[in-house]
This record gives C-alpha cells, sequence and structure tokens, in this order.
C-alpha cells in the first residue's frame, strides 16, 4: 500500500542542514505498522514529510513516497487534497490539545466532514457522528459538549473519531498515548486494534513506547539517528532483536518481575552533526573499528527481516 | 543540540536570537531616530550659545515677530519675536526629560505595587488590587488637570511626578497578571524549597524574567507620559514655567501662527512628537520579534 | 519518640472554586492518612490516575500548600511548626523531585546556579572555595561530566540530562526523605531505567527514603516497596509491592493492573477492559458513596450510597471495599 523509497528531510538553518531524516526506505501492505524510538530520531518529522505536511525551513531533497503506486510528493495539490483525510488520515502529536475550545464537538467533527467532503446531508452527517462516538467508547452526550468538559482520553477518542469520518483506508496516529494515564493509554490502543482488525482500517502507529508496540503493531521499523536500524514482525523483534539499539531498548523497559532494568548509556546525537560511519557506534556495546568508518546499509537478512548493522552483512 | 562557535558552545537557540538583533530593521531604525533626538536635545544648551550668545532665548521682542526661517533663523522666529529654532530644541528637550523621568517613576510604581500585591496575595493583593482598579475608572486626567489648574509655579519635576503617579495603575494590572502567572511555575517552587526568602524569589526569580515586559512597559509609559503632558498643555492648563512641545503647540493655536498659515512654526513639534511616538513604537516592535520568537522550529522535533 | 519519618493523619484538601464568594467546592484529597518509618529507609510508591489528587499530596509534604484538614507530621512534630520556627532543616531533610525537566529551571540562568544555591543555603560547605569542585563530584556521580553541563543554559541541555542534574542537587543535599512527583514520566525509555536505579540506590547507600508518585504500577511495581493505590482522592488500598500486585484486591487496582502493557506481544490477553469504564458522566455526590462506584464492574447499592473505610484485611494488606467486608 505505502512505499517510502530513500526519503531525506532536511531543515535548513544557518549553520548548516539539519538533516532530521536521512535515507528512510520501508514497505508497508497491511496490519498495524508501527515506527519505533526515542525523542529527536525523526519519527514524527518521517510522517509529517511522507503526508508531504513539511513547512519551511524543512526541505525535501530527495526520495519518493508512493501511496497505491502514486508518489504523493509529486502530485498536484488538489489531488493531494483529495487523498488526504478520505484516503489517509492524520492524527498529530498533541492534537487533543488543537480542538476548538469554543465550539462544540458534533459541530467541529461537521467542520471536517464537509470541508473535505461537499456530498453528505447535515442529518446524515450527525447519524455517522453518533455511530462514530459509540464506535470509539464514548457516550453520545459527547456530541453537544464542549472540550473543556472532556478529559484528555475522550479528547483523544474525539479525534481519532474525526479521523474517521470519511472512512479513510490508512490512519497515520503519532504518539497518540503520550501524555495520557495507564488506564486511558491501554483503551485508545485497543480502539486502535478494533479500528484495523474489524474495520480493516489500515494503520501506521509512531510511538516511543515499546509496550504499546508490543500490543498493537504487527510489523515494527525501529528508527535512531534519522535512520532505519531494523523492521521485523513485533514478535521476532521482541524475542530476537537483531540490533544493538533495538536490544537496548527493549532491555531498558521496566516491566513487573524484572529485576534488573539496564539503560542505553551516552547521549542522543544531534542531526546537524551525525556521527560518522554507524550513527549508534559511540554508545554502541559491539562497536568494531569498521562501524566508525563505514556506515552500514539497510539489508534484508530474511524475508521480511531487515537490519542495518555490520554484525549482520558480515555473518550472512 | 550544540553548535561549536568560535571555541564557545552556543545552542541554536541563543545564535538565532543574536542573528535576530543583528538584523532586525525596525529595532535599528527605531533605536536611530530616538538616539539622535536625545543627542540632539542634550546638544541644546551647546547650539543655543552658538546661536544667540548670552542672550536669553525666552526673552521677546529679540528679533521681529513671525520671520521667515532663513540662515540666522533656521525656523524663523515666533509670536514674540523669538528663535524658533531654539525654543523647538528646548521644548524637545523638555518633552524627552518628562517621558523618561514620568516613565521611570510610574514604572517603578507599577513594578513595586504589581510584584509585592501579585506574590504575596491574600488581603493585601485583594486591597492593592481595588486601588488600582479604581484609578483606571476614576477620571485621572481630569483630576490630574484640575491639580495643574491651581498649582503655580510647577516646575518639570514636579510634572512629571504628578504625572506618574497618574499612569502606573494600567501598567501595575498587566504586571500584575505577569507576575500571577509566573509565581506558579516550578522553578519558583524549587526555590522555595532551596531556602529562599519571599524577597529573593521576587528579586531573583521574577524579576529577571519579566524585565523584557518591563522594558515594554516602560517605554509604552514614555510615550504615556509625554502624551499626557502634551494634552494638559495644548488646552493650556499649566502655568508656562518650562517649554514643551506641547506647549509650543498651543501657541501656534493661540497665537496666530496657525491661522496666518506660518507652517514653520506649526510643523516642527507636530512633526518631532511623531518622530519620537513612532521611533518608540518600532523599537517596541522589534524587541517584540526577539523575545517573542515566533520562527518554527529549526529541526521540528 | 515515635518511630515515623512521615506520618499523614486523616489529611482533606478541599479547593474553592469560583472565587471568594462560591458555594462550589472539589474536595481534592479525602482522608489521607499513611505513615512511613523512621528506621528504615523505604520507597514508598503512590499510585494514582491524573486528577486524583496525588500532587496536591506532593505540594502539601512539601510545604508548599496546606491541609484544609488532618495533620502532617515530619519526625513527631506538625509540619507547620517545622515550617514556621525550622524551615531550613526541614528543607534539608525533605526535597522534591518534579515532573517536567523543563519547567523545573529558571531559563534566565544558568544551572550551576540550582546546584550552588543548595551549597549556599543549606551551608554544605565552610565555605564556596571549593564549592566548583564539590557539585562536579556531584555531576559525576550520576554520570554526567561536568564540564559537559556545567555553564550551561536549561534549554541547552536535553530533559534527560536536566532530570539528572535534579539527582544530583539530591546527592548534594542529602535529604532523609524525597518527594518524587512523576519523575520519569516525561524522559526518554532508556533514561528512565537508570533513573530508578539511582533512586533505589540512594535508598540502599545513603539511606533515603522516597515518596515515589506516578500514574504507572509498572513503574511502581519496580521501584517501590510498598504502595499506596489513590483514586479520586481516596486512598483505596495499601501492602507491600509484591502482594499487592501479586493479588490486587480493591476493583480498581485489578483496572490498573489489566491496563499495564506489557512489553511481551506473546502474552495472552487478560480481559480487555470495557472502553466505557474509563470514565463517567454521573456526579458521585461529594461524601456520598465510594468513589470508585461509577465506574466498578461491581458496584451495589450500598457502594453508591455509603463511602467503605480503609480497612486491614491482614499481612499489612488494606482495603478500602465493602466487597471484603463481612
Amino acid at each position: 500500500m505505502l512505499e517510502v523509497k530513500d526519503l531525506r528531510i532536511y531543515y535548513k538553518s544557518t549553520f548548516g542542514d539539519y538533516k532530521s531524516v536521512d535515507g528512510v526506505t520501508f514497505v508497508y501492505r497491511n496490519g498495524i505498522f508501527g515506527i519505533a524510538g526515542e525523542s529527536g530520531c525523526g519519527k514524527s518529522t518521517l510522517v509529517e514529510g511522507i503526508l508531504r505536511l513539511t513547512k519551511p525551513p524543512g526541505y525535501i531533497p530527495t526520495g519518493e513516497v508512493l501511496f497505491h503506486g502514486i508518489d504523493l510528493l509529486k502530485i498536484p495539490e488538489e489531488e493531494l487534497r483529495k487523498i488526504r483525510w478520505r484516503k489517509i488520515a492524520y492524527v498529530p502529536q498533541g492534537a487533543m490539545n488543537s480542538l476548538n475550545p469554543v465550539i462544540r464537538i458534533e459541530e467541529q467533527m461537521m467542520d471536517v466532514a464537509l470541508d473535505h467532503n461537499n456530498s453528505l446531508n447535515k442529518s446524515e452527517l450527525k447519524d455517522l457522528i453518533s455511530l462514530l462516538l459509540k464506535r470509539v467508547g464514548l457516550p453520545t452526550e459527547v456530541a453537544k459538549m464542549y472540550p473543556h468538559e472532556l478529559s484528555g482520553g475522550m479528547k483523544q477518542r474525539v479525534i481519532i473519531a474525526m479521523a474517521l469520518i470519511l472512512k479513510p483506508e490508512l490512519i497515520v496516529a503519532d504518539e497518540p498515548t503520550t501524555g495520557l494515564d495507564v488506564v486511558v493509554q491501554k483503551g485508545i490502543i485497543q480502539l486502535l486494534k478494533k479500528l484495523n482488525k474489524e474495520y480493516n482500517t489500515a494503520i501506521i502507529f509512531v510511538s516511543h513506547d515499546m509496550a504499546a508496540h508490543a500490543h498493537l503493531s504487527d510489523r515494527i521499523a525501529i528508527m535512531y539517528a534519522g535512520k532505519i536500524v531494523e523492521i521485523g514482525d513485533t514478535i521476532d523483534i521482541f524475542e530476537k532483536p537483531l540490533h544493538p539499539y533495538t536490544k537496548g531498548l527493549i532491555s531498558a523497559i521496566p516491566q513487573i518481575g524484572k529485576k534488573v532494568v539496564k539503560s542505553i548509556p551516552g547521549l542522543a546525537p544531534s542531526p546537524l552533526n551525525w556521527p560518522s560511519g554507524c550513527r549508534f557506534h559511540p554508545r554502541c556495546p559491539y562497536a568494531m573499528t569498521l562501524c566508525r568508518d563505514v556506515d552500514p546499509p539497510l539489508e534484508e537478512i530474511r524475508p521480511g527481516r531487515y537490519v542495518a548493522c555490520h554484525l549482520y552483512s558480515e555473518e550472512s | 543540540m550544540l553548535v561549536k562557535l568560535r571555541g564557545k558552545s552556543l545552542s541554536v537557540k541563543e545564535l538565532e536570537k543574536i542573528s535576530l538583533i543583528l538584523k532586525s530593521y525596525k529595532l535599528k531604525i527605531g533605536l536611530g531616530i530616538l538616539l539622535s533626538l536625545i543627542i540632539i536635545s542634550f546638544l541644546e544648551p551647546i547650539i543655543t550659545r552658538c546661536v544667540l550668545g548670552d542672550m536669553d532665548p525666552l526673552a521677546p521682542g529679540t528679533f521681529e515677530k513671525f520671520l521667515s526661517p532663513s540662515m540666522e533663523h533656521l525656523l524663523g522666529t515666533d509670536h514674540y519675536g523669538r528663535d524658533y529654532f531654539i525654543l523647538v530644541l528646548m521644548g524637545l528637550k523638555n518633552s524627552l526629560l518628562v517621558g523618561f523621568l514620568g516613565a521611570l517613576l510610574s514604572t517603578l510604581i507599577a513594578t513595586l505595587v504589581a510584584f509585592s500585591s501579585g506574590y504575596k496575595g491574600g488581603l493585601f493583593d485583594t486591597i492593592m488590587n481595588s486601588v488600582t482598579n479604581s484609578m483606571l475608572i476614576l477620571p485621572t486626567w481630569v483630576i490630574l488637570a484640575s491639580i495643574v489648574l491651581y498649582v503655580r509655579g510647577i516646575d518639570i519635576f514636579a510634572v512629571s511626578l504628578l504625572v506618574a503617579l497618574f499612569i502606573w495603575p494600567g501598567s501595575a494590572r498587566s504586571l500584575r497578571a505577569q507576575v500571577l502567572s509566573l509565581k506558579n511555575k516550578p522553578y519558583v517552587d524549587l526555590a522555595i524549597v532551596s531556602g529562599e526568602s519571599d524577597i529573593e524569589i521576587i528579586f531573583k526569580e521574577l524579576l529577571p524574567n519579566l524585565t523584557p515586559f518591563i522594558m515594554f512597559r516602560f517605554s509604552s509609559l514614555i510615550i504615556g507620559a509625554i502624551f499626557f503632558e502634551v494634552s494638559l498643555r495644548v488646552i493650556g492648563i499649566g502655568a508656562s514655567e518650562y517649554i514643551s512641545l506641547g506647549l509650543l503647540i498651543n501657541w501656534f493655536l493661540t497665537r496666530g501662527a496657525i491661522g496666518a498659515g506660518y507652517y514653520h512654526i506649526v510643523f516642527p513639534p507636530i512633526v518631532l512628537l511623531i518622530l519620537i511616538f513612532s521611533s518608540i513604537n518600532l523599537i517596541n516592535a522589534g524587541l517584540d520579534e526577539i523575545f517573542n520568537p515566533r520562527l518554527k522550529k529549526v529541526t521540528g522535533e | 519518640m515515635s518511630n515515623h519519618l512521615l506520618e499523614l493523619k486523616n489529611v482533606t484538601k478541599i479547593f474553592k472554586i469560583g472565587g471568594t464568594f462560591s458555594k462550589n467546592s472539589i474536595k481534592a484529597l479525602d482522608s489521607i492518612s499513611f505513615d512511613m518509618p523512621l528506621d528504615k529507609p523505604l520507597i514508598m510508591g503512590l499510585v494514582g490516575e491524573s486528577g486524583s489528587g496525588k500532587t496536591t499530596l506532593a505540594r502539601m509534604i512539601l510545604g508548599l500548600s496546606e491541609p484544609t484538614s488532618g495533620e502532617i507530621r515530619y519526625k513527631d512534630m506538625n509540619i507547620s511548626y517545622w515550617l514556621k520556627k525550622k524551615r531550613l532543616e526541614y528543607y534539608k531533610e525533605v526535597q522534591p523531585i518534579f515532573q517536567d525537566p523543563y519547567s523545573i529551571y529558571n531559563p534566565f540562568y544558568k544551572i550551576d546556579r540550582n546546584l550552588m544555591l543548595v551549597v549556599k543555603k543549606f551551608r554544605l560547605l565552610p565555605d564556596m572555595k571549593q564549592a566548583y569542585e564539590f557539585i562536579s563530584k556531584s555531576l559525576e556521580d550520576i554520570g554526567l561530566r561536568p564540564r559537559d553541563v556545567l555553564g550551561r543554559y536549561p534549554h541547552q541541555l536535553s530533559g534527560g540530562e536536566r532530570q539528572r542534574i535534579m539527582l544530583a542537587r539530591i546527592l548534594l543535599v542529602k535529604p532523609k526523605l524525597i518527594v518524587a512527583d512523576e519523575p520519569i514520566s516525561m524522559i526518554d525509555v532508556s533514561l528512565k531505567a537508570m533513573f530508578l536505579n539511582y533512586l533505589i540506590s540512594f535508598k540502599e547507600k545513603y539511606g533515603i527514603s522516597c515518596f515515589f508518585i506516578t500514574h504507572d504500577l509498572n513503574t511502581a511495581s519496580y521501584v517501590a516497596d510498598k504502595i499506596l493505590v489513590l483514586c479520586h482522592g481516596r486512598l483505596v488500598e495499601k501492602g507491600p509491592t509484591k502482594d499487592l500486585i501479586e493479588n490486587p484486591l480493591h476493583p480498581y487496582t485489578k483496572l490498573l493492573m489489566n491496563s499495564i502493557l506489557i512489553p511481551n506481544p506473546n502474552v495472552e490477553r487478560k480481559k480487555e477492559i470495557d472502553l466505557t469504564s474509563l470514565e463517567s458522566f454521573k456526579k458521585i455526590k461529594a461524601g456520598k458513596g465510594c468513589v470508585f462506584s461509577a465506574r466498578c464492574p461491581y458496584a451495589t447499592d450500598r457502594c453508591k450510597n455509603s463511602s467503605p473505610e480503609l480497612l486491614n484485611v491482614g499481612s499489612e494488606r488494606m482495603v478500602a471495599c465493602f466487597l471484603y467486608f463481612s
């Protein structure tokens, strides 16, 4: 469905380019695709770029984003607008805070629908809105309420309902659970899973929370320093993580019953000045001399299993 | 995100700020105009001496009245036959003086009131707040006009003080709102548990962060003070103890210059007031650009 | 002499909303009672959702706000006595770690000031000559390089570094009690573990107790020795960590346990939570009924009309639920 080829997103500044996304390639067919990584790795920038929402001083020097074969980066604005929201809906980070505080929920949802598709009539829309609110587990009274009357978890579910209004094929959600309580987080994740399994909505899920990916994503791409360092099925990634960064991420998660939790030493590098060779080498416990000089490419070492690390390219 | 520049590490934010200050046209032009006006007014005594020697610039009848501009009298003479250029310079100097003094005093009062009541809260705050709000509602202009009308012999410093006493409430109110918003920040809590006293918190934690805001209020108050004084003088209230731009305007309105079409008398005070006003606004706008970065984050994280 | 480091007795906090003349109020905390021992350093976890009143509680223990009723006692003396007569001594023994590493620093000053300030105010050194080396050492103990951090402004450092400097600050003061309000919720995953490990080592090496507040039962289970569960301002369950996790009693605790995301995709999904149990619009009449009754799957009429007390059910376990009453 979605194929990204060597996408780069840079930001101009007086001191050179911030190479936030520096050559990302992956293929997404179906199911829930997770993009994982810590803050600063470029995952939010990546999805903004995929949807062509990058604003100056950001620019896209190279890359292709093929949605059903159509390059989203090259088609004219008109066509892109038809695809946005109707085929692909985007739930950005912190979206729940951008609800208009002075307009009732129902009206805001109608506005979104009418903005992107003028062919629906009001009463049909109202019914649809009721249906969607129920689907996300909200009582229908919510439609007549104002955003400030709702809790964080409810607002987030309203946003998801809004995203569903034009029955998109794909929803891209950026950190939809961050800042919410555990119970609510679990609820949102369950909801997204239901949308995928029961209603067949494809989901790209961006989050730094590996535990969330464990529950939700079918396949995960791990990002570090502007590049993808590993891709694989979720079960595979958790049982046999290949890239040292992935291993570090997984062992850093506190878990009930786990006696020791380790963190990754060192600091995240800066997009203005990525380390030479493999970007993880300054923090990697397995680093060799080769790692400092040569940046390992993302290679498919088994069908569907990709990793960018010299440890594996030499073995295979 | 650190960048090494000439050996010293600067963050992106700092570098952007510096380049903004250097690039801001508004700030440069505004400062340029204002500084020129200030320098000229400082030079006024010297210029007076050069042009008039030992003659008293205010003495009537020194020259013929309403002479046109010439090499000897750059702006001609006024209704009393005095060199107008010198009078304008004196007016400029005194207006600026009233502006700065009035602004300084009122900023001081506003800051004291806002910080103590905003931070302390409780009954003290309620009282001070009521006082401030009442003063905003009262017709302060009328009250001040009445005071000035009945008091004889007030000099420029007294006028500045009086003006200051009437224009501080507006600034106090907005400053208090700022103090309230900062009072609950976590770093204030941290200061409390680190053993800082109330006074220390006001001066060391809150004040530095509010300095840009106080500066804005100060420059706005300069305009406020100047125009407050002008508004009194133009109508003729206040003894002519000293010359200000407002007084000059009053003179050309009432002593015949405007009726007779002597525009060399009419324009200078107006133009100068406009210049003062615009330069300060430009400075404010320029500072606003710097202190409220509207630039999107460069890295987009 | 009592043997309590910290003791709370029926602490209640009511906020008036809508101005001085309004009658509306919110009961943020209702009769909170617990204690922490003096002789044994302990990490006490408080688990509660946002809005449960946990930050209000933290601020009261830190002396930043006062209870409406009830008593907070530190080392057997009322906290208001400490704050009035022995303020500086109190803060030498009780220090916070706040949640947001971005707003705990005054943006106007370099971060050195924070560390220097405690050295100066608490007179940790006879004079300030050795201050620089002293604070450098505490930074090194936390795994930060002083030259990478000193002389910097807060916005020049990452969230993780800023939060770690808070740890260095604690090391300088070496209080008896740390009040930590969601200290790791805003830092990266790879640093969370390190932070928790430091808190544990502070307890073991320096005998520093910690009151650890979080919304995540998972985190609490890793770091805390005992856990308190706070629901809408009331304590509903108490107990030693291992016990409470293996055998949660209160329905709310069970809900929290079920909501934990386990980073193991193979684990068979526990009973999925009902989305509508996330929150409810039915207002609970203040004072009437159990705080959890609107969302509880086991709620009966009795639950809606009266509020259960926190009762001992044996082996240091306490729970406030009619299910366990005879």
